[in-house]
């Protein structure tokens, strides 16, 4: 595989998961609310906690979003370091 | 989604064994009838008989076939060690690895006319997701011992009642956007051939879709190897 081609995969495969992540998250928030609420509380405290738990889901996707972000990040600084230090070597 | 013609199932079904018409069968023989099933099964043998038959008997100066394999098993370890360390990635390696070359070679199989991907069905997807899912927690727990809840508390005291839901959360999501990404793909590749291949097989029109297909298989197997790699190295990593 060419050098390109291979960046091409190589971002494709970092960046394309990250709607699947957003909605996995919050989905799972949203479903242990709506847990809560049905069947451990029978209803009785509908619906706050499938609200609390849907506000916690976002929260959880914006939190994996991040990771990712901050992932990519610190990777690339650290490759520019070495770079730095190669360059300053040579 | 039925599928139009899988030759393993008519096999199978001229042999007098029962295979199941909808998702999943009834009964231990016609669940292992499955098609998801045979075709893993198919994967395997072909993941065997190529290895056999490339690296039998391993030369110095190697062949084609033992070029190839050093090619990808070597990007590959290179790859895991950057990632998540030697140590990790010589003990884990055997796995990872193998889900990875199983993963792009059941995704691929789908391409050809008359195979099924074994991924395009949420049971394998799942079993794979759960075995990775485990043991990422394994590691945590083995390195960590019982500190390991250290990670999902967040930096400071005061956050643990904001951060500890939030994280256990996003650990759980985990589990289902890995499982359901690769299923999904895969599904969505194999219904759209088959019903391209319906309604316009005559004039190529599944062709463009074979391409990009040839692409996703790639993608999403890299995907998993490294998410696989992420979280296993997120696990050994010092909580923040």
């Amino acid at each position: 595989m060419s050098d390109l081609k291979k960046e091409f995969v190589q971002l494709l495969a970092n960046y394309g998961h990250i709607g699947f992540t957003f909605v996995s998250a919050i989905l799972v928030g949203l479903g242990a609310g709506i847990v809560l609420d049905q069947k451990v509380f029978d209803g009785r405290t509908a619906p706050w906690f499938t609200f609390i738990g849907l506000a916690f889901g976002i929260a959880a996707g914006y939190k994996t979003l991040l990771e990712i972000i901050w992932r990519t990040k610190k990777e690339e600084k650290e490759k520019q370091q070495q770079k730095d230090k190669r360059e300053h070597e040579e | 989604m039925e599928h139009p013609i899988l030759f393993i199932s008519i096999i199978l079904e001229k042999m007098g064994l029962p295979v199941p018409h909808g998702p999943v069968g009834n009964g231990i023989l016609e669940q292992l009838c499955a098609p998801y099933m045979t075709y893993t099964w198919l994967v395997m043998v072909f993941l065997f008989i190529v290895a056999k038959l490339t690296l039998g008997n391993l030369e110095m100066v190697p062949g084609k076939g033992q070029n190839f394999w050093e090619l990808v098993i070597g990007g590959m370890d290179d790859f895991f060690a950057d990632n998540m360390g030697r140590e990790l990635a010589d003990q884990f390696f055997p796995m990872i690895a193998t889900f990875g070359l199983y993963i792009a070679v059941a995704n691929l199989i789908g391409l050809i006319p008359g195979f099924m991907s074994p991924t395009s069905s949420i049971n394998t997807t799942l079993a794979l997701t759960v075995i990775v899912w485990l043991s990422h927690h394994l590691i945590g727990f083995r390195n960590h011992g019982l500190g390991y809840y250290k990670h999902f508390m967040g930096p400071v005291w005061w956050l643990v009642p904001l951060l500890l839901p939030i994280e256990i959360i996003s650990n759980v999501a985990r589990l289902l956007s890995l499982s359901i990404r690769l299923f999904g793909n895969i599904m969505a590749k194999e219904t759209l051939l088959a019903i391209l291949f319906m309604l316009a097989g005559g004039f190529f029109a599944p062709l463009p879709i074979m391409i990009l297909g040839v692409l996703v298989s790639l993608v999403q197997a890299m995907v998993f190897v490294l998410l696989t790699v992420v979280y296993f190295s997120q696990a050994q990593e010092h909580a923040h």
